[in-house]
């Protein structure tokens, strides 16, 4: 959603990642530790066998052999608990280190302003909570780990090498730039590529739901043909692709694993010369041998992860750009002193909140907007009283409620709750005294006690099922199979979105809030539902300020004022019957509703 | 859901695999054969390397086999290496090209056989999935759908391109490594082999574990992942309610778990590797001791005590890999299972041959009832209330060339009679039939009705693409002319030249959202540029204010006056003019004629018509 950053962070934005490696730091240098000693040790295992083979059967002796055996458990005990301590503990510092950077993630967004929301789609934040932190926290357990191990490995061979026989050492030394080549080129063009797989992964899961959700106009069209066309053009273009990606990653190991025989070819022409020459003896042969075999996968597990740098790079980078958004509505020091933060409210300071409501000359432009939708706008609602706000389906009809419920603050005027201006009282102050019943219901999986508590987590049950009974769900959930602890599905699925429609009022009644916050939904529900809503609609907003994004024509009629939005701005403004009179905008989208309603009216009859 | 059914096409796993594996089978099959040549190649060198040092340095006499020893005795004989011991670099720099060869070989075969094997399984599948009946859609949720044909399909690539492949790979990789192993000394390599099946056998069970408890990570991160989305989702509630602290600890609390479900899997797998490592170093010592002992007996040469060193070495990775390998498979039954579950759906299938049928007769609809099958999706206009049907009896004609108008609340039936007409669903047999001049409508093929039905859908889909290429969506060759002039019937040009990119504007693009009212008009334009003897407009024009609405049907009388066209409102401005009018109510008809006959019959339609009135609505 978001434009990729121009600018690139220095060392691969390793240092922004710091502060979160910072409690684990002695366990991580304790796991590089047990990390290079476990490679000095796999690098000692071929002097084994070269003491077998120069010492035993050449001078045709066992007697080393029990010292040899027992030095060998010994090792391999060693290494074995070695391997298991390091492979857990590099496990748990990835573990902890996600779980800390996705906390990290989560408590940030909790603190951040509707702009964010709204530039940003879900699944994109979703993506930076929950993938991000997984990739950096890969980096600093495993990737180290890979990149210490073998790294270490490879100086430790290559020291052995070296003191063992300076001439031959050298000649496999020759090997190490052409393979560092060969795998950095290819790595790099691997990673475009696999990139392009993924975005040729997320069209195709696009395609089948296009095909899925978009069935019926496919029928109907008749377009089959030319939508399987379509499809199979993707799904072609991703076989290529992956083919191509395939064959990258293939001339890698191919390529490495033909070196490793170039070594050991190396090794076998010119050490074997030595070991005749009586130079070298035999069992140093063979070690050279292994040594030579086992230095390329090493290095290119070196090369991997210094490449996987610039793509782990990306992920810091996103990490870092949410944690560095600031929040656009930010409560005053002197406020936050008095009536605390969002995770540390002082209750004991706050005032009650009465409910009534003033623009006071409010000029108002979206962040990301190129106009103001508000000029100059006053308006004031008395405590108890409505707000109905209609017009199209985005017209933007919610700016007026994001105002009132501070997610955002006008750009000039001001708005005051009870007469004083909103910013001198902190967010959850205000927060805690309205209530928000969207357009569409929002529940959270868990059962209908957790859900009605939502607002108030002290309620009793006794009051929950008065709020029940009030928006007439009562019947609905008594009918449910464990009535409150009743699990209502992830997001309410368990429920028809009527159902959810009452829930969601009940929810809000049990919030006691001053301020009352509609945005009516669209969709169509049974008749008797219908009823049901208009009635808890009514029970709701009796006694309470209301402000209502208003679909259902009693709603509307209803309502002390009403606030007509065309295009983002006021157009209209008045009771029912002035703006019927005026016949302006507002009688236009009133009556092309109530063509809908008269037919229902006549046929199922008005009772 | 997989019921044993002898009419299903696919009704083994194994079927469906061929089926899968049409054209990727060879690819696959070349694979395996280019892996086993690699795999004997790589034996070759610690054979190479054993007669180097036996014979070449040391002074044994060589025992090759015939091709090998001809070989030496044409380089002029083992002493002749002896001088230029470069000719053995030599030979494994040529085995290594060759080798490498294979190796790319097996390597591509495999990966082309996989990507070959998911392009035709997920063009099978999209492709079928649009041949799948209506009713199947209502009774299946798209993201399971989206998900069987994603992740399901992943699961089945890995059984066949990594899994099975493996296993015979590997099968072979391990005999034959067993069978140079023997060539050097039958008794160690009993002790070798020894080794295998109790690796494989506590790998196997290891990852039976492991798998299990993998699930459970993976149930565990479903939740934590919903917390997140419900939390992302419900932003509104949670700042309304100024539910922040609660969030927070809500999801602390289930990244502990997972994190804790982790740690759990972690040690297990930890434990794996470290078990292993166990037991293939105590492995590696028995052969390291045992071997130097047989050395030293003389029963085998120091370069045979090398090469086997490597031979066992190489067989560890095989031998371990066995087990996890043959407990992964048993995810993919499964999978395929779900798979089967779609390709199994029997598809809208044709009872004749395509024919072109001539439609532009009246159609008529003759004692026609119909009831939704039961497992309803929710879906609007189309409820079914219990065991009440849709559409009840009814009988109309709607009269070629005219303008036919049907009034209807919600639930009245009158999307559905337009999806009969689509043929989208059928009728049951013996109740009641549609006609098309002469012709009973099940005679006339799908695919020939909807090309010749133009119907505009009551919720507008439009596809991700452009506009313009939304628009000529039926007809790739469109021209430009044709879709603006489509575009202008439908009152839609202004919009669009109202978009920076014009025609070319992305649908779903950021920042252009489509209003409702833009979307039918979108969708009509969509099918007014196919041209068809039938149109229907079905409530296309409720998101569009009445004069545009006007408009409208002013330019189709115009662009669009031979066609048959049905047209369905709530709004009796829009209908009043059409030559004949129908009134739906419950699945009947309740009235029918002109607009002044129904306005006389003071019915139904008369009500409607006063409520719609300007004093009506000022009441």
């Amino acid at each position: 959603m978001q434009k990729e950053p121009q600018k690139t962070l220095p060392f691969f934005g390793v240092p922004k990642v710091l502060p979160y490696v910072k409690p684990y730091r002695w366990k991580i240098v304790f796991m590089v530790f047990l990390g290079i000693l476990s490679s000095l040790i796999d690098s000692i295992y071929p002097l084994f066998n070269q003491h077998i083979i120069n010492h035993n059967l050449a001078e045709h002796t066992s007697d080393t052999l029990w010292i040899i055996t027992v030095a060998y458990i010994l090792v391999l005990a060693f290494q074995v608990w070695n391997n298991y301590y390091s492979a857990y503990m590099c496990s748990r510092m990835e573990l902890w280190m996600n779980r800390d950077l996705r906390n990290a993630a989560f408590n940030h967004l909790q603190t951040l302003t509707f702009d964010y929301f709204n530039r940003n789609s879900v699944g994109y934040i979703h993506a930076r909570v929950m993938s991000d932190s997984g990739r950096i926290g890969e980096l600093v357990s495993w990737r180290l780990m890979d990149f210490v191990w073998s790294g270490s490995y490879v100086v430790c061979v290559v020291a052995v090498m070296l003191v063992t026989n300076l001439r031959l050492a050298l000649m496999v030394l020759c090997l190490v730039p052409i393979a560092m080549v060969i795998v950095t080129f290819f790595r790099r063009k691997l990673i475009a590529q696999n990139r392009r797989i993924r975005e040729l992964n997320s069209t195709i899961s696009g395609d089948f739901n296009e095909g899925i959700t978009g069935v019926r106009a496919i029928k109907t069209l008749a377009v089959e043909e030319r939508m399987n066309g379509d499809f199979q053009k993707d799904t072609h273009e991703m076989k290529r692709e992956s083919v191509r990606a395939a064959r990258t990653s293939t001339l890698i190991g191919t390529g490495v694993s033909f070196l490793s025989s170039a070594a050991l070819a190396l090794v076998l022409w010119q050490g074997g010369q030595l070991t005749m020459e009586s130079i070298l003896q035999l069992g140093t042969l063979s070690v050279f041998m292994s040594y030579a075999m086992s230095i390329m996968d090493p290095l290119q597990n070196c090369i991997n992860v210094l490449t996987a740098m610039t793509t782990i790079q990306v992920n810091i980078e996103r990490f870092t750009r949410l944690m560095e958004t600031e929040s656009s509505v930010v409560d005053r020091k002197d406020v936050v002193e008095k009536y605390g933060d969002t995770f540390h409210p002082k209750r004991e300071n706050w005032e009650e909140l009465g409910g009534r409501v003033e623009f006071r000359d409010v000029t108002f432009q979206y962040p990301d907007g190129d106009e103001p939708v508000l000029e100059h706008f006053s308006l004031t609602v008395e405590k108890g009283s409505s707000v109905a706000i209609v017009g199209e389906t985005g017209a933007g009809k919610s700016t007026l409620v994001n105002l009132v419920c501070r997610f955002y603050e006008p750009t000039q005027g001001q708005v005051l709750i009870d007469d004083r201006d909103a910013r001198e009282r902190s967010q959850l102050w205000l927060h805690s005294h309205i209530g928000y019943v969207l357009q569409t219901p929002h529940l959270f999986s868990g059962s209908v006690r957790e859900n009605l508590q939502y607002g108030r987590p002290d309620a009793t049950d006794e009051e929950i099922w008065h709020a029940l009974d009030l928006v007439s769900a009562g019947d609905v959930v008594r009918r449910m199979e464990k009535g409150l602890d009743s699990d209502v599905g992830e997001g309410g699925s368990m429920l028809s979105s009527g159902e959810r429609q009452l829930l969601s009022f009940a929810r809000a009644i049990l919030a006691d809030p001053r301020i009352l916050v509609l945005d009516e939904a669209t969709s169509s529900v049974d008749t008797v539902t219908e009823k049901a809503i208009q009635k808890a609609i009514q029970t709701v907003t009796e006694g309470r300020t209301s402000f209502m994004i208003a679909h259902r024509l009693s709603t509307v009629v209803d309502a002390d004022t009403i606030l007509a939005v065309k295009d983002g701005k006021i157009v209209e403004q008045g009771s029912h019957r002035e703006l019927m009179d005026r016949h302006g905008y507002y009688w236009d989208l009133f009556t092309r509703q109530y063509v809908d309603m008269a037919v229902d009216m006549a046929m199922h009859g008005e009772e | 859901m997989a019921r044993k059914n002898t009419n299903e096409l696919y009704s083994t796993h194994t079927s469906l695999l061929m089926r899968l594996l049409h054209g990727s089978k060879r690819y696959f099959l070349l694979g395996i054969l280019f892996a086993w040549l690699t795999s004997l190649l790589d034996l070759v060198n610690p054979r190479i390397i054993s007669f180097t040092v036996d014979s070449v340095i040391g002074t044994a006499v060589p025992s090759l086999p015939h091709i090998f020893e001809s070989l030496v005795n044409k380089l002029g004989g083992v002493d002749a290496l002896r001088l230029h011991i470069g000719y053995i670099a030599i030979l494994v720099i040529l085995i290594a090209v060759i080798s490498g060869l294979m190796r790319y070989t097996f390597r591509m075969m495999n990966a082309k056989g996989q990507e070959v094997m998911l392009q035709s399984t997920r063009d099978l599948l999209y492709g079928h999935i649009l041949s799948l009946p209506l009713t199947w859609h209502n009774k299946n949720h798209t993201g399971d759908i989206i998900q069987r044909c994603t992740s399901d399909v992943d699961v089945i690539r890995s059984f066949l391109a990594e899994q099975l492949t493996a296993l015979i790979r590997m099968a072979v990789q391990i005999l034959l490594s067993l069978y140079f192993m023997i060539g050097i000394s039958p008794a160690m390599t009993g002790m070798v082999a020894l080794f295998i099946p109790v690796i494989v056998l506590f790998s196997y069970f290891f990852h039976v574990r492991i798998e299990a408890s993998f699930q459970k990570v993976d149930e565990m991160e479903g939740q934590l992942s919903a917390v997140a989305q419900e939390n992302l989702t419900g932003v509104r509630v949670v700042r309304a309610f100024g539910r922040e602290s609660y969030e927070r600890a809500r999801f602390e609390k289930k990244n502990d778990e997972y994190t804790g479900l982790w740690d759990y899997l972690m040690k297990l797998l930890s434990l794996f590797w470290a078990t292993g490592d166990a037991i293939s170093g105590l492995q590696t010592l028995l052969i390291l001791i045992v071997g130097a002992n047989f050395c030293l007996s003389g029963r085998i040469t120091v370069g045979g005590y090398i090469a086997f060193l490597s031979y066992s070495a190489m067989l560890n990775g095989p031998v371990r890999q066995l087990g996890r390998v043959i407990s992964g498979m048993s995810r993919a039954g499964v999978s395929i299972d779900r798979i089967r579950y779609i390709l199994n759906s029997a598809p809208e299938h044709e009872t004749e041959e395509a024919t072109d049928a001539d439609m532009s007769g009246d159609i008529v609809f003759d004692h026609v009832t119909f009831r939704y099958e039961k497992p309803e999706k929710e879906d609007g206009d189309e409820k079914a209330a219990d065991d009440v049907p849709v559409l009840d009896d009814v009988s109309m004609v709607l009269r070629a060339g005219q303008v036919t108008g049907i009034l209807g609340s919600t639930g009245s039936g009158k999307s559905t009679l337009m999806y009969l007409l689509c043929r989208l669903y059928d009728l049951p047999e013996g109740q009641g039939e549609i006609r098309i001049g002469e012709r009973r409508l099940p005679s006339i093929p799908r695919d020939c009705v909807r090309k010749q039905v133009g119907i505009v859908l009551q919720e507008p889909y439009l596809f991700s693409k452009t506009l313009g290429e939304n628009i000529a969506i039926t007809r790739k060759d469109a021209s430009q002319t044709e879709i603006e002039r489509a575009a202008r019937t439908a009152v839609l040009d202004e919009t669009i030249t109202r978009f920076s990119k014009g025609y070319e504007t992305f649908v779903g693009e950021r920042g252009v959202t489509l209003s409702g009212g833009q979307k039918q008009r979108t969708a009509i334009a969509q099918t007014l540029i196919r041209k068809t003897p039938i149109m229907i407009l079905d409530d296309s024009l409720s998101a569009v204010d009445a004069q545009t609405d006007a408009r409208i049907r002013a330019e189709l009388n115009r662009e669009e006056g031979h066609a048959t066209r049905i047209l369905i409102s709530h709004r009796i401005n829009s209908l009043m003019h059409a030559d004949h009018i129908i009134v739906l109510d419950k699945g009947k008809v309740v009235e029918e004629g002109t607009h002044d006959e129904l306005y006389a019959l003071n019915g139904l339609y008369r009500k409607i018509c006063d409520l719609q009135s300007p004093e009506g609505v000022q009441a």
